[in-house]
């Protein structure tokens, strides 16, 4: 979700800081979370099957994943790969004992590696993560999957044409307990009529990196070159907005977009502030904003129906009900917090008055929505590769018969390929009329895969 | 541990194949085990799609369905292992249960050294004849992973195939397997020591490569 952690001022110093407690305590809500029995980690449980994975790009979001993977006991880091020496050799110092590579050809004809990672500039993905499935690896492939919809859907169907691998899309919500917590409370209506979706990115930082020489410079700095870039909209926004349409089961029909380079007027050419409507069709709307000239409420997103509104930020969720709206029955037995105007309901799973407030802040790199990504990721590349070993053996090379037995396993819950093809539709249709400052509708066969 | 003893014994009774014998191979798709066990929170389950190996029969044994089987021993061999892995620990209707769990079975059953679960048969005799054309053979079959007596049902559905449908009641102690109490958040759990193990097996026959011209 984050891809700025290290670049400037970040959401976790925000919430050490304790201003979030605060201002949720002042603001009156009902806490929502998921119990944390499944998470991944815990020094006393089976360690689970390790698997030799490699990171190809490894800039400050690849090494993001490499201190989250150093936290996860399934993964085994034996390469990183950047094309950038002095990125590559910081980055197998993140990750001891692997190797820095410049190519990722070497990564992908080495038989011992069966997982890639793939955190590369965005409009980098294709080629690698083409060439990764074909040479057998199992892959992941941050988001967005692509900033063209010709590669997206390259990828997707590289991704579609390998069954026996595992191809899973960097919108590590999918992946996220707490999401998944949220998923069967707001389908089944808790929050009334869907009134809207609203969800916003403030921070105060430049995205500029600085670098030794101009063309590194201009490479680092993809992400404010409009060629290449989603900017705010698909390079952040990817994950919001695709968790809205989970939640909603539905997908945004037409999106109006504006944006200007209000503050930092450096050369870039794309916005550091937007703003963007989706439109879901009967008149139920998402609403994205997302700045880099002021930092106010950090981020979070929100969905409000006719009988309550929620709020989901970090792995914690409140819900605000309307006078009005009918009794669900646990929030009686739920904690309660006193808030701004209002006293709302703090709510957890497996918790009550009556249990002490077991709820802790994440800790750096672990049980972060990305933390359960990469080790559902991992656990799903084992499970593939012994599943087919084992069936191979059991059975001989019977291709069909093996797709079959795989499409059966059970898989932890991760975004796919496809999920991951049509949540870059949207960033770039997103994008197309942010750059525009128009309205773009996204026909449903946009979506397919053909 | 007893899995490593029998995988010794089955690698040095390989070469006794009689020369008339029909074999039959494991086949996927159909094949189901499932492990049903106690604790003192739930009963809990555990399932698994692969089941490899072989069958053997002889001339004589019932492959039509409805057919009677002869009194008295059959003339039959099974080898039969299940990976260890591809057992995972499932609700009650099947659906994923935790990876943690799966986690902690494999290492009470030593996965890492012991990747198979193996079966070998040592006897089977036969308890009931078919008696119609949709009544299965009931055979009382004896194996070296289950100590106990086993009771095999095995329907002949035709096409020279067999299913195997069986059902063994087995204490974890008996393989030397503490029953797990892994220590999670709730509290301890304890697992009971008796677990009951459920299985279909397809066997079926190979079809002669056609001659060549």
């Amino acid at each position: 979700m984050n891809e700025q952690y290290s670049l400037d001022f970040n959401r976790r110093d925000f919430l050490r800081s304790g201003s979030l407690a605060t201002l949720m305590t002042m603001l009156g809500g009902v806490e929502l979370i998921a119990q944390t029995t499944n998470a991944p980690g815990g020094a006393d449980k089976p360690k689970g099957p390790r698997v030799k994975v490699a990171v190809i790009g490894v800039g400050p979001w690849g090494r993001e994943i490499l201190n989250t993977l150093a936290r996860l006991p399934q993964a085994d880091v034996v390469a990183v790969c950047d094309t950038y020496a002095p990125m590559a050799k910081r980055g197998a110092t993140a990750a001891p004992g692997s190797t820095a590579v410049a190519d990722y050809k070497t990564i992908l004809e080495d038989k011992n590696i069966t997982a890639v990672i793939i955190a590369t500039p965005t409009h980098l993905h294709k080629d690698i993560a083409v060439e990764a499935l074909k040479a057998g690896k199992h892959v992941y492939c941050e988001a967005p999957l692509a900033h063209t919809l010709e590669d997206a859907r390259a990828i997707a169907q590289a991704a579609k044409a390998a069954p026996g691998l595992v191809f899973q899309s960097g919108l590590q919500l999918r992946s996220d307990p707490q999401r998944h917590f949220m998923l069967p409370f707001i389908r089944s209506g808790a929050l009334g009529k869907f009134v809207m979706a609203r969800a916003q990115y403030h921070r105060k930082q430049s995205w500029r990196q600085t670098s030794s020489s101009p063309e590194r410079e201009k490479a680092v700095n993809w992400r404010l070159d409009k060629e290449v870039s989603l900017g705010l909209a698909g390079e952040i926004g990817c994950h919001p907005i695709d968790q809205a349409t989970w939640y909603f089961n539905g997908l945004p029909k037409a999106v109006t977009g504006f944006g200007g380079i209000i503050l930092h007027q450096d050369g870039r050419t794309v916005p550091d502030t937007i703003q963007a409507v989706l439109e879901f069709g009967n008149g139920v709307n998402m609403i994205y904003d997302a700045t880099l000239a002021n930092s106010f409420d950090s981020e979070y997103e929100m969905l409000y129906g006719s009988d309550a509104a929620v709020m989901m930020r970090e792995s914690k969720a409140w819900m605000f009900k309307e006078v009005d709206s009918p009794l669900l029955g646990w929030e009686v037995y739920a904690k309660k917090e006193t808030f701004h105007k209002e006293t709302g309901i703090t709510l957890m799973a497996g918790a009550s008055k009556s249990s002490p407030d077991t709820v802790k802040e994440p800790e750096p790199f672990t049980n972060t929505p990305l933390s359960f990504a990469l080790g559902n990721f991992l656990r799903n590349a084992s499970d593939f590769s012994i599943a087919t070993k084992d069936f191979v053996d059991s059975f001989g090379d019977d291709a069909d018969a093996l797709k079959e037995h795989l499409s059966k396993l059970a898989r932890q819950p991760a975004a796919g390929y496809a999920e991951g093809y049509r949540s870059a539709v949207i960033a770039i249709k997103t994008n197309e009329a942010i750059m525009g400052a128009k309205r773009v509708e996204i026909k449903p066969e946009l979506y397919e895969l053909t | 541990m007893k899995l490593g003893y029998i995988a010794l014994a089955l690698a040095a009774a390989l070469p006794l194949q009689a020369a008339d014998a029909i074999r039959l191979n494991s086949k996927p798709g159909s094949l189901k085990v499932r492990i049903e066990g106690t604790s003192n929170i739930h009963d809990w389950q555990v399932e698994g799609k692969l089941i490899g190996g072989f069958m053997e029969v002889g001339q004589n044994f019932p492959m039509e369905p409805g057919k009677a089987a002869e009194p008295g021993k059959a003339d039959a061999k099974v080898e039969a292992f299940i990976p260890v892995r591809s057992l995972r620990s499932v609700e009650k209707d099947g659906s994923p249960y935790s990876t943690k769990m799966d986690d902690v079975m494999y290492e009470k059953m030593r996965v890492t050294e012991f990747d198979r679960v193996h079966f070998r048969l040592q006897e089977m005799v036969l308890k009931e004849a078919s008696k119609a054309k949709d009544a299965p053979n009931v055979f009382d079959a004896k194996g070296e992973v289950v100590v106990a007596g086993v009771t095999n049902t095995i329907t002949l559905p035709g096409d020279g195939q067999l299913k195997i449908v069986g059902s063994i009641g087995l204490k974890m102690t008996d393989f030397k397997m503490e029953p797990p109490a892994p220590a999670i958040a709730m509290g301890i759990i304890k697992t009971g020591d008796p677990v009951t193990v459920k299985f279909e097996w397809l066997v079926v026959q190979k079809k002669a490569a056609a001659p060549a011209k």
